[in-house]
């Protein structure tokens, strides 16, 4: 989506398990769902 | 990582009813902190998400209580002095405060938030640490008060994946930056497959 709408050089950081032991564990377990960094710069 | 993640897509849940169950939703993360959200909040979210302790500790209880993001977008390295920085999604304030020092004095960095007391408390915030190169706009993130070309880098943590139109959202930050300009996030991505009977229930969006 990110290149799609034309950002370029875009990085992905490792996961986080943001929601381990919170009361959306379950729902983020079920969808494998985790935090990440993202970055990515606009050309020129 | 065997498989990048995914940034949920565009979904045909009513945009205007999200908004209205997000500022619900972080209405109370801010009035009250300490309450029983799905997700973590406050310090102890700030620890897991790896954020450097020297940083959090001397912020004050109000910069911090109300966090409640789900990554920690200066992994990728700080910000540079004098760099103009917009928070999108900036809620109480927590990742605009870090951003700030950083940036320090000659830099500056604007919020964006469409939860009032989330501004509320942000503003006050900003005035009680003497900042005067923070301020906080009341906007939506698919139509930010923010000229274009203007700003250096867009952060945000948590908050994309809460739009409706992640491609307007997108399409804003692009408007909004410099060339040359980078973005610097955190969200959540998902590893398996949501339902689509599931992307159009609005309450497992902020549940």
């Amino acid at each position: 989506m990110m290149e799609q709408s034309g950002f370029v050089d875009v990085e992905i950081g490792p996961p986080v398990d943001t929601f381990g032991g919170a009361g959306g564990e379950k729902n983020a377990r079920a969808f494998a769902v985790s935090g990440y960094a993202f970055k990515a710069r606009k050309p020129g | 990582m065997s498989e990048a993640p995914v940034l949920v897509e565009n979904s045909p849940v009513d945009a205007a009813a999200l908004r209205e169950e997000v500022k619900a939703k972080y209405r109370e993360v801010a009035v009250e902190p300490d309450g029983d959200f799905h997700f973590h909040t406050g310090r102890p979210l700030a620890d897991r998400l790896g954020y450097d302790r020297a940083v959090v500790d001397p912020l004050p209880d109000a910069a911090v209580e109300s966090f409640a993001g789900v990554g920690n977008p200066f992994s990728f390295g700080s910000l540079g002095a004098g760099e103009t920085v917009v928070d999108i999604g900036s809620g109480a304030g927590f990742d605009s405060f870090i951003a700030a020092q950083q940036v320090g004095p000659t830099g500056r960095v604007i919020g964006i938030d469409m939860t009032e007391e989330m501004l509320d408390k942000s503003r006050a915030t900003a005035k009680a640490m003497d900042f005067d190169h923070v301020e906080f706009r009341e906007g939506l993130l698919e139509a930010m008060p923010v000229k274009d070309g203007s700003v250096d880098v867009v952060i945000s943590n948590g908050v994309i994946n809460l739009c409706a139109d992640k491609a307007l959202v997108f399409s804003e930050i692009m408007r909004i930056l410099r060339p040359g300009g980078r973005i610097q996030f955190a969200d959540i991505a998902n590893g398996n497959p949501v339902p689509e009977a599931a992307t159009r229930n609005i309450d497992l969006w902020t549940a």
